[in-house]
């Protein structure tokens, strides 16, 4: 094995640990949201600069390898890939921290019915779907895993869209419970934009294998390719 | 005309004069060679090289002067071989800095210009006189070593320069002593040219007559030399003395005589040149 | 603790002063690459260490230089002992006209060792740790001249390995090979660098990136910039090590 290639291996490895630390937040956050259990969001919270320590040393590894190996073709584009990866992932963790914020600064637990007819629950775990479909399709190098995450996201918009009637009538009918429900619509906003990050984690390793770029397509157009 | 016109005419009218001289020089040894051949070569058979000299051209033959000219060769080469190529690789490999060796080099070279006449005297006087050993086979030899030192040192410092410096560098880079590597590397990446000038130097030492005529070498040997103390003769002294008789059976003799040396340097250089080759070939860099 | 230590050096050919006082300490199992323009000095310093520029008529050196704490070039020292501690492999592969095992087991040759097993297995361990066993296996009595450019390489990096030195100077040891040939010869180096301290000159920056620890710029004579090479290569602190580094250089 090349020195490039164990260079390159070890940044996937660190790659993948951040990712699984993204992912693991996520749970953690829904759990705290289910529960509303203020210490397991106050973990997310604090786990939170983990993921941020993690985003500097790959931003650092990224440099180096471009800097000492000048890599070219696919591993240029792994590297360029893993760049905006880490970009994505750091992102889902500040996503995912604002939402563990709002589990504490909601005083009461969310009513389940409202949990119910949002969806919220069934939206969340979707999205767990999604990054751990990309993740594995980044460890298996694999394209079509990665494409079936233009799918699920599908669920993520649907939710998303239909949130504001639902949420809008439900406060109508329980206007005391104006602030939680408003942290729920956040909750949800916020759920959509880990799917987007997801989606584009999934370009970014169909970019790196297949030199193809899907940004800015239709889904159909995506999915055709 | 343009100047590049001219220049490929000049160019041309070089080429044709360099040819003419070329063909001038093989021509006239064309037509020596073809003289000489004529002359001698019915002359020559098995009684020709067994016979003693004699008075009478038609039962004379070159023995003596022929063993002669091979103990010459043998003895000049087991004197003069050992001290030219330590000469020579002291001189390229070590001395390289001190001021005697600069001194050594000037003289060197200087001493292979010197006519050598001049080596018979110096070897009569040294050899012959000072150390004893008369107009024996021993004095010859020596003083014709010491005329073909100086081909043999140069040639062998010709030789041990052609080797790339980085077999060298690669030699000392492994630990290897100087002596090492001269002996490990240097010395058989050298063969080839070494050998080839040691072929050449005992070519010429065969070929020269002044200075044994000096020592005192024979003009007629009656008998076969069978130790270095003998006194002796040689081809060329017997070419001589048999050219400057007024019979023209002698001056047949001569021509075939001067065959049977020709063919001796011939060989020689014939050797040369195949070693040369084979050791050209076996060493690439 | 360093393994090797150079203090102050100053070089001069004659009244020419081609190494202006150089201060340098490599540790032990790294690589180290002296890179800079033609004409920098990096060779004649990396020369130094196994006192190669003993040789040149008009060297003249003033400094300390000291492998494992001991000065190279202290009167005690004997410079074939040291060479066999400090190996070198050079620009251009420079095979003896020998066959490959005769090439490889040079070294020992010369250290006087004749029992056959010992060289048999030095012969083999030093081509496997060259990466070159498997190419000549079968043909280890034919000619070292009849291998590839790369291939003599190795070899002449394997001949250097058979004598058990613990620092390996290379001078451009690619310079001369394709690229795929470069490539094997410098995932060596990163192999080699487990049990061995090595220090490699080379012209190419990128070589220098992929393969070394630390990184040395030399300008002039001067050791402009030592430092990591991840460093040099994204932060230098000097403005000349930029220049070089960018290729925005005169």
């Amino acid at each position: 094995m090349s020195h490039l290639d164990i260079e390159l291996q070890q940044l996937k490895t660190e790659t993948m640990k951040m990712w699984s630390l993204v992912n693991l937040q996520l749970v953690k956050g829904k759990d705290s949201l289910l529960k509303l259990d203020k210490d397991l969001a106050r973990e997310v919270i604090l786990s939170e600069r983990r993921v941020n320590a993690y985003e500097l040393k790959l931003d650092r590894d990224c440099e180096n390898i471009f800097a000492l190996f000048n890599p070219v073709a696919v591993d240029l584009r792994f590297v360029l890939a893993v760049l905006k990866i880490n970009n994505n992932l750091e992102r889902s963790g500040d996503i995912v921290e604002g939402i563990a914020k709002f589990v504490l600064n909601v005083d009461s637990n969310f009513d389940t019915k409202l949990l119910e007819i949002t969806r919220v629950v069934e939206m969340y775990a979707a999205a767990n779907n999604m990054m751990e479909t990309v993740l594995e399709a980044f460890d298996k190098e694999d394209t079509s895993l990665a494409r079936k995450v233009f799918q699920q996201d599908e669920l993520l918009d649907d939710i998303n869209i239909k949130a504001n009637a639902i949420i809008a009538d439900y406060i109508r009918n329980h206007p005391d419970n104006i602030d939680a429900t408003l942290y729920l619509l956040s909750i949800i906003r916020k759920l959509e934009r880990v799917g987007d990050q997801a989606k584009n984690m999934a370009e970014e390793i169909i970019f790196y294998i297949e030199a193809k770029v899907l940004k800015h397509r239709s889904k159909i157009e995506k999915n055709k390719e | 005309m343009n100047s590049s016109k001219i220049n490929r005419i000049k160019d041309n009218a070089f080429k044709y004069f360099g040819i003419a001289c070329t063909v001038f020089g093989l021509a006239m040894l064309a037509i020596f060679l073809g003289n000489i051949i004529i002359e001698g070569i019915a002359r020559i058979d098995w009684a020709f090289i067994t016979n003693f000299p004699s008075r009478n051209p038609d039962k004379a033959g070159i023995l003596p002067a022929l063993v002669g000219t091979l103990w010459i060769m043998g003895l000049t080469a087991v004197i003069a071989i050992p001290l030219g190529i330590a000469a020579g690789i002291y001189l390229e490999e070590y001395g390289k800095k001190s001021k005697l060796a600069t001194l050594l080099e000037i003289n060197i070279s200087n001493l292979a210009g010197v006519p050598s006449i001049i080596y018979g005297l110096l070897g009569l006087e040294i050899f012959g006189r000072i150390m004893g050993m008369g107009g024996s086979l021993l004095a010859g030899a020596s003083t014709l070593s010491l005329l073909i030192l100086p081909i043999i040192i140069v040639s062998t410092r010709e030789a041990l320069k052609a080797v790339p410096s980085s077999i060298k560098e690669a030699s000392f880079a492994m630990g290897a002593s100087k002596w090492q590597t001269v002996w490990h590397q240097l010395l058989p990446a050298s063969f080839g040219g070494v050998i080839t000038g040691i072929i050449l130097a005992l070519s010429r030492a065969v070929g020269e007559t002044a200075p044994l005529i000096v020592i005192g070498a024979l003009a007629y040997v009656p008998f076969v030399p069978a130790s270095p103390t003998d006194e002796f003769s040689v081809l060329p002294i017997q070419i001589f003395n048999w050219i400057s008789r007024p019979q023209k059976g002698f001056a047949i003799n001569a021509a075939s005589a001067i065959i049977i040396l020709l063919m001796v340097t011939f060989i020689m250089n014939g050797i040369a040149m195949y070693l040369r080759n084979r050791w050209q070939k076996k060493v690439k860099w | 603790m360093n393994k090797l230590d150079a203090n102050n050096v100053n070089v001069f050919y004659g009244s020419n002063k081609v190494i202006k006082d150089v201060s340098i300490s490599i540790k032990q199992n790294t690589v180290t690459a002296f890179i800079g323009p033609s004409g920098c000095g990096k060779s004649t310093f990396l020369r130094l260490f196994n006192r190669m520029n003993d040789y040149i008529d008009t060297f003249k050196m003033e400094g300390k230089i000291e492998i494992d704490g001991s000065n190279i070039y202290d009167k005690q020292i004997r410079v074939e002992e040291l060479r066999k501690q400090i190996g070198m492999v050079f620009q251009k592969p420079n095979p003896f006209p020998k066959s490959i095992y005769e090439n490889v087991i040079y070294g020992l040759r010369i250290q006087g060792i004749k029992d056959k097993k010992i060289l048999d297995e030095s012969v083999e361990q030093s081509l496997k740790q060259a990466a070159l066993w498997d190419e000549v296996k079968d043909k280890l009595k034919d000619s070292a001249l009849a291998l590839s450019g790369g291939q003599q390489q190795r070899l002449c990096i394997a001949r250097t390995l058979a004598v058990q030195p613990t620092v390996i100077l290379m001078d451009e040891p690619a310079s001369a090979l394709d690229p795929i040939s470069t490539a094997k010869i410098e995932d060596l180096i990163y192999q080699l660098k487990s049990k061995y301290t090595i220090v490699i000159v080379t012209h190419n920056m990128q070589q220098a990136g992929r393969i070394s620890d630390k990184t040395a710029f030399f300008y002039m004579g001067e050791l402009v910039e030592y430092d990591e090479t991840k460093t040099i290569f994204t932060n230098p602190k000097q403005e000349r090590t930029l220049n070089y580094v960018t290729g925005r250089f005169g």
